[in-house]
This record gives C-alpha cells, structure tokens and sequence, in this order.
C-alpha cells in the first residue's frame, strides 16, 4: 500500500508539490495526469526517496520513505523517466546488481530480461540499446523480485505500440497480484484502460481525483456509451486542467490581494 | 553496510571496462621505463638506472600525474552518482554507493599502476639488478596512497557539482592549487615568518596538502631529506622520525574525510 499524508516538495521557495493525501490499495491503479511541470514525477520521485520532501510523511507498505527508507524500498520497484543509470552502464552488470540486492536469483533477473527481449544483449552498454529497449530493461528491473508497490514515470515513453501494449500488460499482472500502482503518464489511453482510479494534477495540486465516471461527471462532461470513445477522455481531461488552471490563478490573486 | 559487496563488485565491473585502465596502465609503464632509460642520457650514458635513482626520478612525475588522473577520474564519477536513479530506489545506502564507486575506481587504477610500474620494474630488475628494488617497492605504495586520497577528493568534488564539465573544471583548479599554490604559501610564510615559528606553520601546511604529503613522504622514505624542500625540513625539525607516521596519517585522513564529506553529500542531496 502507497500512502501520502501532507507530503510536499519545494525548490528554492517555489512548491512544486502542495500538500497531497492520498491512498493507493493494493491491487489497485492510481494514475497522476496533468500538464508538464504539474508535480507528477516530484511526487513519484519523493516517494522513491530520490529527493527529500519538505514536509508531511509518506509510506510504502507501512514504512515512513524517509526515517524507514530500506524498508520501504525494499518493497519498492521505481521507473524513472531519465535513463535510470549512465549510458555507459553495462546491461548484464546492471542486471546482476539489482538481482543481488533485491535477493533474487540472477537467472530469474536474465529471464525477466529475456521475456523484455533482451537476453542476448547483456553485453551491451544502456547507451548501445534504442530508447524503448531502455524502457524495457528498467521496466523488468523495476519489478523484479517481491515488489509490493511500483512507481511508473511515464512507463510506456518512447515505445512502439507493441511495447506498449507490452507495458499494459505488465501492469496489468503486477496489479493481478496485489501490487499498489502509481504511475505517471500522458497517454490517456493507458490511463482510461489501466486505472482504478484517476488524479488530476495543476501546478502541483491534485485538483480533482476518483474513477474516470466520477471525473467525467465532475468534468459535466455527457457520457454517451453509444458514442465510440466512450467515455471521452480527453475531453473530461481538458476541462479539469482547466478548472484547475483557473481555481490556482484565483487563489494566487487572492494571496497577492491579501498581502497588498 | 547493506549490500556493500554487491555494489563494489558493480563498480568495479564499470571501472575496469572501457579503455581507462589499460590506458593508463600502458601509460604508467612507458613513463617509469622512459625515466629508467633517459636518467642517465644527460651524461652521455645510455643505460637503465637502478631502482634507487629511478624511484627519485619517478617520485616527482607520480607527484604531479596521479593527482590530476585521480582528482578528474574521481571528479566524473562523483558527478555521474546523479545518474544512478534505479541503484539509489535500491534499498542502499546512499553513503554504501558513494564508498562503493571510491573502491571500483581506486581497485581499478591502482592495478593499472601497479601493472604498469609493476613492468618497469620488472625490466630493471633484469638490465641493472635488484639493488635497493624495496626503494621502488615504497614508491608504488606512496603512489597508491595518494591516488586513494585524491581520488576521494575528486568524488567529493563531483557529488557536489553535480555535472561533469563543472567537476573537471574544479578538478583541474584544486589540482593547481595541490601542486603549485600550497608551495606559493609556503615559500610566503617562509618570507614572513621567523624560522623558529614557520617550522609549525610549514608542517600543518605538509599535513593540509595531500600531494605535499606524498612528496614528503617519499622523500623521508629515501631518506633524501635534505631534498624534501622548505615544507620537509620544517616537518623534520618538528617531528623527527615520527615524521613518516605522521605524513601516512594525514594521507589516509584525506582519503577518509573527503569520502566521509560526498557519502553525506550525496546522501542529502535531492537527484
């Protein structure tokens, strides 16, 4: 189970993350969309205990990420949208460092890489692999061994559509087993498939949160199951990001109000 | 510390791929031969020098090489500890990872030197005799301490400038200051101060310059003081024989500090 309570982040005087409280059960999927710069990865990235959060607490299976960091991480898997290692890095050494630490055989680490389709290429330094390949390998070693959370900035980045698809349903089997998802993405595709439940993120605030037909009734947007893009995501997306926008402008005239 | 092993042997898989090592193996072997065969060119001689007056000549190319290898190898792999978001979700210490990178590198270059130095001294052995090889022998160990601190020095430097052009560049400047600034001190306090009050302040001096240290050192150790310069006559005076023990704990202290300093660095700060 993923848990924030109160947590923040800010740089240099500017919160990138307003205080967010939320939960994520196991088995469950909780999607974070929004804008660029809207504090999705922030707050990914804080609960891997990447960065230091500013305040407010967060946990991962009951493990407090910042006072109980090993144990918690130790039931973590994180993707990250950067690369994840030097692209100098070789695959097989990479492989063999994370099969070690989380206490996993490394043949069952070669085949995870295998099933990614990259068995033969352990070899090769992270620099020599495409893009998608990269995605794949560190999608296999994020959920390598017995995660009981994963954080996924953008898990399906830079794939094709088969890799993709291929992505779905990785996480479709981590959820089969009772592994909490968070994930970050701008493929509302994946979002409307994949989540449980959906949070809306502007400027750093979570402005709207709950299943997508609770999204789309807040959104006031019809829903019409005869209509083929049932339910229409990206219009309930647009007009929440909007909404969002504008409730954040009016309160920043008000606090710029108040302290003139 | 967790995981510590696994993370070493990662490391070390990294540090001794590519062509760093072999490079600078090859490198270590054909300056400590080309000291060996031209010492004695000067006076119309061509033949190998012994290990004594080898190890002297090659103390002062090991004084100024190693350092700026060390401070911009240590310095790039500081700064690509940035790089290492999967390992630091890893349940290690971030301090675990920072020793761990210090390890890989300094097992890894000290084999190249130790391959390197190691060849020349096998080529001397056989053209001019084994005469005073233990000479030599404390050489490679000077060299080997000094690479170890000033590798740390430069893995602190690149935790804490963060990308890698700013940590070379800062590499190259604390390599000058190491080299030639401290020297510009202590030649300044030297001009400033009575003898009887610059013998302390020159050996704090020795002891706060891992390079000045290593020089020294290596100089006690071929009981060649009357060479050491202004810095080792003052440590000589104030110390006497406990001098030696002295400049190897300051080099081990400077191993130790830095690294202490970027696993706490690295270990606040936000990747």
């Amino acid at each position: 189970m993923i848990r924030l309570d109160e947590l923040h982040k800010s740089y240099g005087g500017h919160l990138a993350l307003e205080p967010v409280t939320l939960e994520v059960a196991a088995g469950e999927v909780l999607a974070l969309v929004g804008p660029n710069g809207a504090g999705k990865s922030t707050m990914l990235r804080a609960l891997a205990g990447l960065i230091r959060p500013a305040g407010g607490r967060a946990s991962i299976g009951g493990h407090d990420v910042v006072t109980d960091a090993a144990a918690a991480r130790r039931q973590l898997g994180y993707l990250s949208q950067r690369s994840g290692a030097p692209l100098t890095t070789i695959l097989g050494d990479i492989t063999t460092l994370v099969a070690d630490v989380r206490n996993v055989p490394v043949s069952e680490a070669l085949e995870a890489l295998e099933g990614a389709g990259l068995g033969r290429r352990l070899g090769c330094t992270l620099g020599e692999l495409s893009g998608g390949q990269r995605q794949r390998v560190m999608l296999a070693l994020a959920t390598l061994g017995p995660v009981t959370a994963l954080l996924l900035d953008e898990p399906s980045i830079s794939l094709d559509s088969e890799g993709a698809e291929e992505v779905r349903l990785a996480i479709r089997q981590a959820r089969e087993r009772g592994t909490a998802i968070l994930f970050a993405s701008h493929h509302l595709h994946d979002v409307a498939v994949l989540a449980d439940r959906i949070a809306v993120m502007v400027q750093g605030r979570v402005v709207a949160l709950g299943t997508l037909a609770e999204l789309a009734a807040a959104a006031g947007v019809p829903s019409d199951p005869n209509v083929s893009d049932f339910p229409p995501v990206e219009r309930i997306y647009q007009v929440l990001v909007k909404r969002g926008r504008n409730a954040v402008a009016r309160r920043l005239a008000l606090v710029r109000e108040n302290a003139a | 510390m967790t995981h510590l092993l696994s993370l070493f042997r990662f490391e070390l898989a990294g540090a001794r791929r590519g062509r760093t090592v072999p490079v600078f193996a090859a490198g270590f072997a054909l300056a400590g031969a080309a000291v060996a065969f031209i010492g004695l060119s000067a006076g119309g001689v061509m033949e190998v020098q012994g290990f004594a007056r080898t190890s002297v000549s090659l103390l002062q190319l090991v004084i100024w090489v190693i350092p700026m290898l060390a401070l911009v190898t240590g310095a790039v792999a500081g700064a690509d500890c940035h790089e290492l978001e999967l390992i630091a979700a890893l349940p290690v210490r971030r301090e675990g990872i920072v020793l761990a990178r210090w390890g890989g590198w300094s097992v890894a270059l000290g084999a190249a030197l130790l391959v390197g130095f190691g060849a020349t001294g096998m080529v001397i052995g056989l053209l001019a005799g084994m005469a005073d090889g233990w000479r030599y022998l404390r050489l490679i160990g000077v060299a080997l301490l000094l690479l170890a601190a000033t590798l740390a020095v430069g893995l602190w430097i690149g935790v804490a400038a963060r990308t890698r052009l700013k940590a070379v560049g800062i590499a190259v400047a604390v390599w000058l200051i190491l080299v030639i600034g401290v020297d510009l001190v202590a030649i300044g306090i030297l001009a400033l101060l009575p003898p009887g009050n610059a013998a302390w302040w020159l050996s704090l001096l020795l002891m706060a310059d891992p390079v000045d240290s290593a020089r020294a050192l290596g100089l006690t150790l071929f009981q060649a003081d009357v060479v050491a310069g202004p810095t080792g006559a003052a440590l000589r005076r104030v110390l006497g024989g406990a001098g030696a023990w002295a400049l190897t704990a300051a080099l081990v202290a400077w191993t130790l500090i830095p690294l202490a300093m970027a696993g706490r660095r690295f270990a606040r700060t936000d990747l």
